[in-house]
Formats: structure tokens, C-alpha cells, sequence
């Protein structure tokens, strides 16, 4: 696992309190609302502040933050590409 | 001066918002509720020693939070889908003059969270970030 990808996942479990869960529960794949992880709205909007304080990246709408919301992959190279150097 | 409900829709008993002090939509909001007596929200907690109820300080600031709009809400559909940090410290009743002062701190899709402070006499009686979904057309 990337050492990027594993810092997503972290910051996944601490900030929405998956208690118990570890970074390799999560599946790369797996879509984090709805089936999959079982986030909701209220998670997303905890997940935008949390990866602006943890990443220095903006989501500026809800559309490119759907996007980069549907897995743990996707969000991985949403961090990454817009990660300031 | 903002009409309160012309903006808002609750009403007696519920509209716990007396007075807009200042309103900057989208930045702050500071708002004022005047405790007293005679109000029906006092009469059972409890009786013989009015005081008013956390919860009640939670709903004033998500009240005063829908000045953050621009626009009017009544008719809209408004919900309040998260309480965040909410802390009490002190008891506020009759002749208390509460200042709520909220403050947008992220939003992301229809859901809005502000940050939310109490004070009476300058001392924080309460604060609480709170989840907001606001402006949605009602079903």
C-alpha cells in the first residue's frame, strides 16, 4: 500500500470514528458511501475538512467531491494530483 | 433591520430568536433571546426554577444560523443533521439576555456546519458546531 494511500485511510478512520477498523479493512475499490463503507452526507462533509487540514487540498464543489469520494483509490490520486508540491 | 419572520419559519413557541443584532449572510450573524418568566418553554424545566434547557441554547444558534442565508427560508425545507461538540457552561433563565453568534465553518453539498456561541454578559455560556441542511425547496 502507498504511503499516501495508507495516510487517506487513517485519516478516513480517525476522522469518521471507524472504531476497530484498521487501514486493511478498507478496500482500495470499494465504494466508500452507500454499500462499501456506509458513509453518508454527513461524513462527506466531515471528510472535506479533514483532507483540507490533512492535505492542504481544497474540494471546491460538490461535484469534483463526489468524484474523488467514490473510493479509496480515487481519492488517493484526487490527493495526490492536487497536493501542493 | 431583518424581519425575523419574514426569514424564519417557526413560530411561538418555538421561535427562539427576539432580535438580529448584525447580519453578514454567509460570514456571521450575531442574534439576541431575551429569557423570561412568562416563556411557555420555562413553565415545565423546571418548575419553581426556570432554566433554560442545553438543548434549547443548540436550537437558538441553529435558528440564528439560518441569518447566514441570504435568503428567506420560510417555505423551505430546513433540518438539522448534526451536533458537534456541543458544551454547557454555565445556566442561563429569566432576565438573561442571550447573545448567539454563529459563524459558517465548511459546507459540502446541501449540508452546512457552523461554529455557534452563547454568551450572556460576555461569558461563553455555550458553543456547539451544528449541521445544517438549509434553502431546499420543501417536498
Amino acid at each position: 500500500m502507498s504511503d499516501l494511500k495508507l495516510r487517506v485511510k487513517d485519516m478516513i478512520i480517525q476522522r469518521l470514528k471507524l472504531e476497530g477498523m484498521t487501514p486493511d479493512q478498507i478496500e482500495d475499490g470499494a465504494p466508500l458511501f452507500g454499500e462499501g463503507l456506509g458513509l453518508d452526507s454527513i461524513d462527506a462533509l466531515e471528510l472535506v475538512l479533514a483532507i483540507e487540514q490533512t492535505f492542504n487540498v481544497k474540494i471546491e464543489d460538490e461535484a469534483s467531491g463526489m468524484k474523488a469520494f467514490r473510493n479509496v483509490d480515487s481519492l488517493t490520486a484526487f490527493i495526490a494530483e492536487k497536493q501542493p508540491a | 433591520m431583518t424581519d425575523i419572520t419574514d426569514h424564519l419559519p417557526h413560530r411561538y413557541p418555538f421561535l427562539l430568536v427576539d432580535r438580529i443584532l448584525l447580519r453578514e449572510p454567509g460570514v456571521r450573524v450575531v442574534a439576541e433571546k431575551l429569557v423570561s418568566f412568562s416563556d411557555p418553554l420555562l413553565q415545565g424545566h423546571f418548575p419553581g426554577r426556570p432554566l433554560v434547557p442545553g438543548v434549547l441554547m443548540v436550537e437558538m444558534l441553529a435558528q440564528a444560523a439560518a441569518f447566514l442565508e441570504a435568503e428567506p427560508l420560510v417555505g423551505k425545507s430546513i433540518f438539522m443533521a448534526q451536533i458537534q461538540d456541543a458544551r454547557f457552561k454555565a445556566p442561563a433563565g429569566p432576565g438573561d439576555r442571550l447573545e448567539l453568534e454563529v459563524k459558517p465553518d465548511a459546507t459540502f453539498g446541501k449540508l452546512k456546519r457552523v461554529a455557534g456561541t452563547v454568551r450572556c454578559e460576555g461569558r461563553e455560556i455555550c458553543t456547539a458546531r451544528i449541521v445544517l441542511s438549509m434553502g431546499e425547496a420543501a417536498s
